[in-house]
C-alpha cells in the first residue's frame, strides 16, 4: 500500500471521514446510553461488525449530520482540538460533558494495510466503553438536553463563521455557561492512539446533579 | 493459588469496567468454558455476600424446553438477572442455567455482550474452541487446495443445489440411524423439537438451525463425500465456518462481509437476497427482544441435531421460498379481475338472448335513453335497459334512429355499450355461424 503524507488531500479526507463516522455512532450511543431520548427511538444497526443503537428520528438525525459536517473540514485541516457533547438539564445548566480529544500527529503516513482494521479495533473498544459508562456515572435528572460544542485551535472559527457550510445552519460561539462547568469530576474513559488518530474520550461531571 | 483467579475477575470488573463474559474469560485466562463458568459464579457469590462496594449486575444463559401455541421446543435465551426467575418459571423444564457475565453497569441491550466477545475471539480464531464443551472431529480447517475447490463449486448454478436437497433428505436419514444410540435423554428433546414446526419456534429454532447447519454440513461431509459435489461443498465450507464463530451465529448472519465463507455465498445464491434480507430482518426483531437468545452452545451431541435441524432448514427455506412467491401473486390476480368481470356481464345478457327467439331473430337488452316531458315541463332522459329484438344478419345503419335520440353524448355512450354486447354476442354464437364484422352502426338496425 503507498505511502500517504499529511500533504496528500485525501488523506485528511480519509482520517475526517473516520472520525465523522465514529462521532455520529458515539453521539447516538450516548444519547441512548444515558437515556437522553426515550429508547423507542433507536434501532439496531451494525458498525465495525458491532451492533449500535442508532435513532431513527429524522431532525434528530439530520441535526447530527448537519453538526458533523460542519466539523469534517475543521478535522481536515486539524484545527479541531476537541468536540464536546454537552448534557443539559432542564435549566440549561450543563450536567455531563462528554469529551472527545482529538489529535492527528504532525507528520503521518499510512504503511501497512492492516492498519485500518486496526483503528476499526480501537473505534469498536471505544464504542463498548461508551456502552458501561454509566457503570461510573450517576444519574442524570430527567429532561436532559444535549447540544455540541467544538473547540478549535487558533482562530479558526472565524472562517467559520464567515464560510456557511451547509445553509441555515449557522454556528454561533457557545455560551460560557455550557462550555464550563462548575464542580466537574473527571472520568476517563477511553484513550485510542493510532498511527493516524490520536482520540481521547473523558467525561466531566457536574458532582451533584440534581 | 486457586483464588488467584477471584482477584484477577474483581480487577476486570472493578478496576477496568470490563464486562466479563465466560468465553472472554476463558479465552483470556487459558480455562475450560466450564471452568470459567464456574469462576463467575463464586466470584458473583463472594461478592454478594460481602455486600459491600459497587453494585455488580449479571446476566444468565438459560436453556429448557417451553411450550408455545401447542408444541415444544428448545429456547436458549441470554436473560438479565432480574428477569432471571421469570424465565425460569415459564419454561416446563429447565435444563440448564449459568452465568453468561458479569460487569458492573446495568446493561440496556446485548450489543456489548457481543462486542466483548468479539475481539478475543478473533484474535483466537485459530483455536476460538479450544477451551470449548463443542467438539467435532470434523471440524478442522480447510487445506488451500481444498478452499480452491470449494471456492470453484460454489459457482456451480443453484439448479444443482436444489436437485441436491432431496439427496441431503437421504443423507441425513442415514446419519441419523447411528446416532439413534446417542444418549436418549437427548434424543428425545430433539424429536420434540422435530415436531415443532410453528413459526414462532422457526425463530429460534432457525437460529440455531444456522448455528447447527455447520454442524450440519460436517457430520454430511462424512457419509456424503462421494454422493454429491454439492454435499461437499456443504461439507467444507462449515467446516470452515464452525471454525470461525460457531456460538454467535445470529450475529454471524449479519456479519455476510466478515465472515468471506463459502457458506455465506452459498446462502445467497440458494435463497435469493429478499430471504435474506427476511431473515435479517427476523433476526433483529428477535434481537431487540429484551430477552437476548444467543445460541446453544451446550449441546452434547451434534448428531441428533442434524436430523432435526436439517429438515427445519430445508423447511424454512421452503418457507422462504414461499415467501418470495406470495408477494409476487396478489398483483397478478388483481390484473385478470377486471376482464372475468367483463366476460361476466356480457353472460347474462347473451344468455337472456339466446333464451329468447330463435332463428336468427334475437332479443336483448338495450341501454336506450328515453326522453320525454314530465309533469312540470321539463326535459327528462331516462336511461334504462330496453329488451328489444335484433336481427344478427341486419347490420344497415338506419338513419332515422339516430335523430330520435336525446342528445349526441349520450348516443356515443349507447353505441360503446351495445357494440360491447354485440361483441359478446357474436361470441357466444360463433359456434353457429361465422362471426360477422360488427359495424359502428350496428345498433340502429332494429327496434
Amino acid at each position: 500500500m503507498a505511502t500517504l503524507t499529511r500533504q496528500d488531500l485525501n488523506f485528511g479526507q480519509v482520517v475526517a471521514d473516520i472520525l465523522c463516522e465514529f462521532l455520529e455512532v458515539a453521539i447516538h450511543l450516548i444519547l441512548y446510553v444515558r437515556e437522553i431520548y426515550p429508547s423507542g427511538i433507536f434501532q439496531k444497526r451494525k458498525k465495525y461488525n458491532v451492533p449500535v443503537q442508532m435513532s431513527c428520528h429524522p431532525e434528530l438525525n439530520q441535526y447530527i449530520q448537519d453538526t458533523l459536517h460542519c466539523v469534517k473540514p475543521l478535522i481536515q485541516k486539524n484545527e479541531a482540538e476537541k468536540v464536546v457533547m454537552v448534557i443539559m438539564d432542564k435549566e440549561h445548566h450543563p450536567v455531563e460533558r462528554f469529551v472527545f480529544e482529538i489529535s492527528q500527529p504532525p507528520l503521518l503516513s499510512i504503511s501497512s494495510e492492516t492498519l485500518l482494521s486496526h483503528v476499526e479495533q480501537l473505534l469498536r473498544a471505544m464504542i463498548l466503553k461508551i456502552s458501561v459508562c454509566d457503570a461510573v456515572l450517576d444519574n442524570n435528572p430527567p429532561g436532559c438536553t444535549f447540544t455540541l460544542l467544538v473547540h478549535t485551535r487558533e482562530a479558526a472559527t472565524r472562517n467559520m463563521e464567515k464560510v456557511q457550510v451547509i445553509k441555515d445552519f449557522p454556528w454561533i460561539v457557545a455560551d460560557e455557561q455550557e462550555v464550563h462547568m462548575e464542580e466537574a469530576k473527571l472520568i476517563p474513559l477511553k484513550t485510542m492512539t493510532s498511527d493516524i488518530l490520536k482520540m481521547q474520550l473523558y467525561v466531566e461531571e457536574r458532582t451533584q446533579k440534581n | 493459588m486457586d483464588d488467584l483467579y477471584l482477584d484477577n475477575i474483581d480487577e476486570f470488573v472493578n478496576d477496568q469496567n470490563k464486562i466479563v463474559t465466560y468465553k472472554w474469560l476463558s479465552l483470556t485466562l487459558g480455562v475450560h468454558v466450564n471452568t470459567a463458568k464456574q469462576m463467575l459464579y463464586h466470584y458473583l457469590q463472594q461478592k454478594r455476600n460481602e455486600s459491600s462496594g459497587t453494585p455488580l449486575h449479571a446476566t444468565y444463559l438459560v436453556s429448557g424446553k417451553c411450550v408455545e401455541n401447542g408444541s415444544t421446543y428448545h429456547k436458549v435465551s441470554v436473560v438479565r438477572e432480574d428477569k432471571l426467575d421469570a424465565v425460569k418459571a415459564k419454561m416446563d423444564v429447565t435444563i440448564s442455567v449459568h452465568v453468561y457475565s458479569v460487569q458492573r453497569a446495568e446493561l440496556k441491550d446485548s450489543s456489548p455482550l457481543y462486542s466483548t466477545d468479539y475481539d478475543a475471539v478473533k484474535e483466537n480464531l485459530k483455536n476460538c474452541n479450544k477451551y470449548s464443551a463443542i467438539r467435532c472431529a470434523a471440524a478442522v480447517p480447510l487445506s488451500s487446495s481444498e478452499l480452491q475447490r470449494a471456492q470453484e463449486t460454489a459457482l456451480v448454478p443453484p439448479v444443482e443445489k436444489e436437485i441436491s436437497k432431496p439427496g441431503f433428505n437421504e443423507n441425513t436419514s442415514a446419519t441419523s440411524k447411528p446416532s439413534a444410540k446417542q444418549p436418549a435423554g437427548i434424543m428425545g428433546m430433539f424429536a420434540s423439537k422435530n415436531a415443532s414446526k410453528s413459526q414462532e419456534s422457526s425463530k429460534e429454532v432457525k437460529t440455531e438451525q444456522k448455528e447447527d447447519s455447520s454442524l450440519v454440513e460436517t457430520s454430511k461431509s462424512k457419509t456424503a463425500s462421494k454422493a454429491n459435489p454439492m454435499s461437499n461443498f456443504f461439507g467444507k465450507s462449515a467446516q470452515k465456518k464452525a471454525d470461525e464463530k460457531p456460538n454467535k451465529s445470529i450475529k454471524e448472519e449479519m456479519d455476510s462481509s466478515s465472515t468471506a465463507s463459502a457458506t455465506a455465498s452459498l446462502k445467497q445464491s440458494q435463497t435469493s437476497s429478499k430471504s435474506e434480507t427476511d431473515v435479517k430482518e427476523e433476526q433483529s426483531k428477535v434481537s431487540k427482544a429484551l430477552k437476548v437468545e444467543s445460541k446453544d452452545t451446550r449441546s452434547k451431541t451434534k448428531r441428533p441435531e442434524v436430523v432435526d435441524s436439517d429438515d427445519e432448514k430445508m423447511e424454512s427455506q421452503q418457507k422462504k421460498r414461499r415467501r418470495i412467491v406470495v408477494p409476487d401473486s396478489p398483483p397478478v390476480p388483481n390484473v385478470h379481475t377486471p376482464s372475468p368481470k367483463k366476460q361476466v356481464k356480457r353472460e347474462p345478457v347473451s344468455h337472456q338472448e339466446e333464451s329468447s327467439e330463435v332463428k336468427r331473430r334475437k332479443r336483448r337488452r338495450v341501454l336506450r335513453s328515453n326522453t320525454f316531458v314530465d309533469e312540470d315541463g321539463a326535459f327528462v332522459t331516462e336511461k334504462g335497459y330496453v329488451s328489444e329484438s335484433y336481427s344478427e344478419s341486419e347490420e344497415e345503419p338506419e338513419s332515422n334512429s339516430q335523430a330520435k335520440d336525446s342528445s349526441s353524448l349520450k348516443q356515443s355512450f349507447g353505441k360503446r355499450e351495445e357494440e360491447k354486447k354485440e361483441k359478446s354476442q357474436k361470441k357466444t354464437s360463433a359456434a353457429k355461424k361465422p362471426t360477422k364484422q360488427p359495424s359502428i352502426m350496428g345498433f340502429f338496425q332494429k327496434k
